[in-house]
């Protein structure tokens, strides 16, 4: 077998006496996307802020592609090819909707920041190939009306999208999505079906979604992870989660099994 | 040839009417010539502490540090080895005195942003008011090693320094801090200080270094509070530790929150403003301090976006 894209081993984070992430085993392949699932306080928000750095792991370790990732700063990890969404969506206030983009596309600019003050062709053309890209990634997101929008004015479902293509910029090889759908109508919701469908096949991408909406979850994934209390509690393709009955009593104790699946 | 960009043209344009008006210095009235140095000097200060509290939302309270670390090293130049250097003889506004004070101002613009490097690493685990606390005892600390350290002068300060500071290098001056300051944070690398300002986990998340924007913004902007430094000493002739107080660093502080953080034509006009108010005010020049607070306070409750900020964006309601 090939190396993992994405390797998390007994990872282990702890807050005081609260144990968040729990001696976790979880495997990426390339260009699976997977669900990770489980009640609130399961520690799913914290998994990702461990494995995109935020947090030191208390023991067990993550890998990227057979690297591991211990030491490495948030801005490195996402240089080395994670990127991720935020539950509680984190935009930059006063940036233009294009700036959010441009920005990302840092990453993969090609003039040195000084060059900023001589303006010579080699940075015009960088800026302006940074530019380009950030204008396709719009485009291809139904963005570019709101293109010079400050973010802040941006409606609810639109900055969860934003979202997304700001972390597309630094173009990724894993996509972390926390509760992306978290909000949306029902409407919204089909479309971001749709919306990372079509990012996972397009971008050539791998994908972890947190996602409490059932429906967003078991229309997608492959394969999902349920964590309770920071340990997985099940793993598998979606059709055996369903049924699984450690995870229906995770949720909602043993007597609302159907409730949980059928809204 | 490509058209020359804006921001070039504009550089020129300012550096032909700097010396313009130096050439015709002899006929401005001397106290016109003073208070437009002034201006000019004070310009220079409030949009390069925009770059570090402004765009990149550093909120320090020691820009006058960084600006007596490039008063006293340009003085210390000029002064010191000037002599040297040019030797008595040179003529008055000549290249060769203009070259030693070009010289001087780089090497003081270097020094404080050595201490800006210096002040900027440390700061990166503090933010709003520990920070503020940090910078604000760099600024005490500078002062105070300055009014112990005799061979600079001590409490007394340095007397004597020649009067380089010209209309033209003000101008020069503030043209670069504006040029500087404006092509940096408009390029895509500069989009990261405002990102970093907004929300830092996210900048991380979009692949920017925190840290080192921050650290960058405070090296740029004590390099030209550094030269403002220089143009300051050369402009006075006389330096002492106590003229880069607390005071001081509250005076170009309030020219960026009156002018609008991260609005660097508002930060200039303010300090337009604020530099002309107490020329105004003359007569009761003394409640200068009183009058800033004042002014603060009231700005702060009717425009907290700052006097010269028009943009204003209504947040979309949650549908
Ligand atoms: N920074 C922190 N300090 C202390 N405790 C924390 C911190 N972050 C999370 N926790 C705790 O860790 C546990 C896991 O939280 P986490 O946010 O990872 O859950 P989650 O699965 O994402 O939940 P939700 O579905 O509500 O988003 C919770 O008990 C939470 O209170
Ligand atoms: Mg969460």
């Amino acid at each position: 077998m090939s190396t993992p894209l994405l390797q998390l081993s007994q990872a282990t984070v702890r807050f005081g006496g609260l144990t968040a992430v729990d001696a976790l085993d979880l495997t990426l392949g390339q260009r699976e996307l997977v669900g990770l699932i489980g009640p609130n306080g399961a520690g799913k928000t914290t998994a990702f802020n461990l494995i995109t750095g935020l947090y030191a792991p208390a023991s067990g370790s993550v890998a990227f592609a057979g690297r591991p990732l211990a030491g490495l700063s948030p801005h490195r990890i996402v240089a080395a090819g994670i990127a991720r969404t935020f539950q509680n969506i984190r935009l930059f206030g006063s940036l233009s909707v294009l700036d959010h983009v441009r920005v990302a596309g840092n990453l993969h600019r090609a003039a040195a920041p000084w060059q900023a003050l001589i303006r010579l062709r080699a940075f015009r053309e960088s800026e302006a190939a940074v530019t380009r890209r950030a204008e396709e990634l719009l485009a291809l997101f139904n963005l570019e009306r709101f293109r010079n929008t400050p973010a802040r004015s941006l409606p609810y479902g639109e900055q969860r999208r934003l979202e997304i293509v700001r972390a597309l910029a630094t173009r990724p090889r894993l996509l972390l999505l926390d509760e992306p759908a978290a909000g949306l109508n029902p409407q919204e919701k089909i479309e971001l079906v749709a919306l990372i469908q079509r990012v996972h096949r397009e971008f050539d991408l791998t994908i972890l979604l947190v996602e409490h909406s059932m429906k967003v979850v078991m229309g997608v994934c492959q394969r999902i992870a349920v964590l309770d209390h920071g340990k997985k509690i099940a793993e598998g393709p979606p059709d055996a989660i369903r049924r699984d009955p450690a995870v229906i009593e995770a949720y909602l104790g043993p007597d609302h099994a159907t409730a949980l699946f059928h809204h | 040839m490509p058209p020359m960009p804006k921001a070039h043209l504009g550089f020129l344009l300012a550096l032909v009417l700097g010396g313009v008006l130096s050439g015709l210095s002899d006929r401005i009235d001397p106290y016109h010539l003073d208070v437009l140095i002034g201006v000019g000097i004070n310009i220079v200060l409030a949009v390069s502490l925009n770059l570090i509290a402004g765009h990149t939302g550093q909120f320090s309270l020691g820009h006058a540090g960084f600006m007596a670390i490039g008063a006293y090293a340009t003085a210390a130049v000029t002064i010191f080895l000037g002599p040297h250097l040019i030797g008595d003889t040179a003529a008055p506004g000549g290249l060769a005195e203009n070259t030693l004070f070009g010289s001087a101002l780089l090497i003081g613009g270097l020094a404080a942003a050595l201490a800006g490097l210096l002040v900027g690493i440390p700061s990166l685990r503090l933010r709003g008011d520990y920070l503020a606390l940090v910078t604000l005892g760099f600024g005490e600390i500078i002062r105070v090693l300055l009014q112990n350290f005799e061979p600079l002068g001590g409490a007394l300060g340095l007397n004597g320094i020649p009067a380089y500071t010209t209309v033209f290098w003000v101008v020069a001056a503030g043209a670069a801090t504006v040029f500087t300051v404006g092509c940096l944070v408009r390029s895509n690398y500069g989009l990261g200080f405002l990102a970093v300002r907004d929300d830092e986990i996210a900048a991380s998340a979009a692949g920017l270094d925190p840290a080192r924007y921050k650290v960058v913004a405070f090296t740029v902007g004590a390099f030209f509070a550094g030269i403002a430094g220089g143009l300051f000493g050369h402009f006075k002739m006389t330096i002492t530790p106590s003229g880069f107080d607390f005071s001081r660093s509250i005076e170009i502080v309030v020219m960026v929150i009156l002018g609008g953080l991260g609005n660097t034509v508002g930060v200039i006009l303010a300090a337009v403003l604020l530099t002309l108010l107490p020329e105004f005010l003359r007569p009761v020049a003394e409640y200068r301090l009183v009058l800033y607070s004042l002014l603060l306070i009231g700005l702060m409750l009717a425009r907290p976006q700052g006097l010269f900020t028009f943009r204003t964006h209504r947040a979309v309601p949650r549908a």
